[in-house]
């Protein structure tokens, strides 16, 4: 028996497994990821999944295939209906195929893994993506994360970059959140491996094990971050940095892990920060008040601190009577992130005071 | 038109008891149908002379529920009894309990849920709401718990005994409890020992039918015994219990044993 596991840092740890399974697999352009089950499914997350790439101005449609099944495929076994979807995938030459469970599947005891254990001459790859199970959205990214490691190889070493690990590919700002590492790691010389799992190969997994680090996009993802450390021998750091002391602690972090001396990117990067609150003097001093994002949500749990320092920072003044300022939801990544949230407060600051 | 369903402990004798009902209440001049509800299905079979009809879900499978007529389902065995098999997937695989709802539906669609008395022979247990169906949305008014005196077989019934408990406080449902028929294993003290437990559950024993070697003979013979030898005092029992049964207009909602309570019962009764 499963049971949920306990909520402990965001409203992500609900929702389905499958589409956060999918928000991984579907980032492997070359591969074709099989939802076994009703065609529901499948459409579900095909209109998320393409409304989202629409939304980050990519023209592509999410490579799903449904196996589609009725009631008579559920009373008599779906075994059948996953081989002749998998005959159709294969006709459509992808480099590797997902497999992934839904809930009357798994209630009825397909045996998917075993259908997908047959040679088909491309990888075929099981993902266990039943929701009812106890999982969730969350589970269901770190499910896929870890099948999607089974294609790596073993490196013959390392050199020295970083994997970015379980980027949040349904949120806007993935991709900017992604430059920001980017940026921090080549203050230290470090450059990005592999963004797994996104806008890959299914070749490119084969390099996962040749990076220093691994930088999990989040703590929830520490279970992935230990199971690589593990197949690969990758140390992980545990989440993408926030705060502006969080980033600075991040650069002497990831420095300490590669063995690369980090004290002058940190002094770098706090005289990157001062300049950055510089061109924000304009709202030094204005009465702010923090508010939850929105009644119906939970804040981001680090969102709190981040706007404390940010406020000391500025020298604002908290007071109920001062502009309703959200607290950030996800929390904003590096320095970069903390530039976009304070363009934010400047604009509510400033409708605010014109009252 | 009476609707009766036969549940029970598997093997318990549920097909034989059912079979030689249907046949004794056929001989009463009364237009039964009889639906075996077990992918086994082996429900009809003497009825049928030892032929295995087509089941529903065979039918589904080969040529999908749009062309499907009553007739394909539907057929006539001993006295005129109309006999239906449920059927279920290979086993090991896929879900008997959604196939015996889609057998219903498609039943339903087929207008074959017709005539005087219906007889639904249910699997031994009620493993989950799929063999809970001929209790549900008014189908079987009437269950009929067929047990021995032997203990496992009584803890079975009991178990079903919560089954229609539970299902009898829905609004849509009107399913009680008709009685316990003890199919007797020969064992001392057996009847009593049914009667007993019947009367603790909140019902009764409606009948009690002893164990003879004519009933494995008609078997053998591919008939029941109404059938094979309608002189004979094991024919006679089954034309009483069909009898009773028609007649039957006391029903209960059962109140259930605790499995201590079962326990101390069992131990009050039977001889260490």
């Amino acid at each position: 028996m499963n049971s949920n596991p306990s909520p402990s840092n965001s409203s992500r740890f609900e929702g389905c497994t499958l589409t956060g399974a999918l928000s991984v697999t579907t980032e492997i352009r070359d591969a074709i990821s099989i939802i076994h089950g009703p065609a529901g499914c499948t459409h579900h997350n095909f209109s998320l999944l393409h409304a989202t790439l629409l939304s980050n101005d990519r023209l592509e449609v999410p490579r799903l295939l449904s196996t589609r099944l009725t009631e008579n495929g559920i009373i008599f076994g779906g075994e059948e209906a996953l081989e002749k979807t998998l005959t159709r995938a294969l006709s459509l030459s992808p480099a590797s195929i997902f497999v992934l469970s839904t809930c009357i599947v798994e209630t009825i005891g397909d045996d998917t893994e075993a259908v997908c254990a047959k040679d088909r001459g491309v990888p075929v790859i099981a993902v266990p993506t039943a929701g009812f199970l106890g999982g969730v959205f969350e589970a269901g990214i770190r499910n896929a994360l870890s099948t999607v490691a089974s294609l790596a190889r073993p490196a013959a070493g390392t050199t020295l970059s970083a994997n970015l690990v379980g980027e949040k590919n349904l949120e806007y700002g993935v991709d900017e959140n992604a430059a920001e590492i980017a940026r921090l790691l080549g203050r230290l010389g470090i450059g990005v491996n592999l963004r797994f799992v996104r806008g890959i190969e299914t070749g490119d997994v084969e390099r996962l094990g040749s990076a220093a680090v691994n930088i999990l996009r989040e703590p929830a993802l520490r279970p992935v971050g230990e199971d690589l450390e593990r197949r690969l021998g990758t140390p992980y750091v545990d989440s993408f940095p926030t705060g502006l002391a969080g980033t600075c602690r991040f650069l002497e972090e990831v420095g300490r892990i590669c063995g690369v001396d980090a004290s002058a990117a940190i002094e770098e990067e706090h005289a990157f920060q001062a300049a950055m609150l510089g061109r924000f003097a304009d709202i030094a001093g204005s009465r702010v008040h923090f508010q939850s994002p929105h009644p119906m949500l939970r804040g981001d749990p680090g969102a709190e601190a981040i706007c404390t320092e940010c406020a000391e920072a500025l020298d604002l003044t908290a007071d109920p009577d001062g502009a309703a300022i959200p607290y950030p939801y996800p929390a904003p990544v590096g320095t970069a992130g903390l530039q976009r949230m304070l363009h934010r407060w400047r604009i509510l600051i400033r409708e605010k005071q014109r009252g | 038109m009476k609707q009766i369903a036969l549940y029970g402990k598997g093997g318990i004798g549920k097909s034989t008891t059912a079979a030689n009902l249907s046949a004794a209440l056929a001989g009463e001049g009364l237009d039964i149908l009889q639906i075996g509800c077990d992918p086994k299905h082996d429900s009809t079979r003497m009825l049928m002379h030892g032929t295995w009809i087509p089941t529903v879900l065979d039918l589904i499978r080969e040529r999908g529920d749009e062309n499907i007529t009553a007739d394909d389902v539907v057929y006539e065995g001993f006295r005129g009894v109309r006999c239906v098999e449920a059927g279920g997937p290979e086993p090991g695989i896929g879900c008997a309990g959604r196939g015996i709802i889609a057998t219903f539906q498609l039943l339903e669609r087929l207008n074959a849920l017709k005539g005087d008395v219906i007889v639904y022979d249910v699997l031994g247990d009620v493993v989950c709401g799929g063999f809970a169906m001929p209790m549900r949305e008014g189908y079987a008014r009437e269950i009929y718990l067929v047990t021995s005196g032997e203990l496992m077989s009584v803890y079975a019934a009991n178990n079903i005994a919560k089954a229609i408990a539970r299902l009898s406080r829905r609004v849509r449902s009107r399913c009680t409890l008709g009685g316990v028929i003890c199919n007797a294993k020969n064992i001392e003290g057996e009847q009593e020992l049914v009667e007993e437990f019947a009367r603790r559950i909140n019902s009764r024993l409606i009948a009690y039918i002893p164990r003879s070697r004519i009933v494995q003979v008609a078997e053998l013979q591919k008939q029941t015994v109404v059938e094979y030898a309608p002189e004979s005092d094991q024919a006679a029992v089954y034309q009483e219990l069909a009898r009773t049964i028609y007649g039957n207009e006391t029903t209960s909602i059962p109140t259930p044993l605790e499995m201590d309570e079962l326990e101390s019962f069992a131990l009050e009764f039977v001889q260490v």
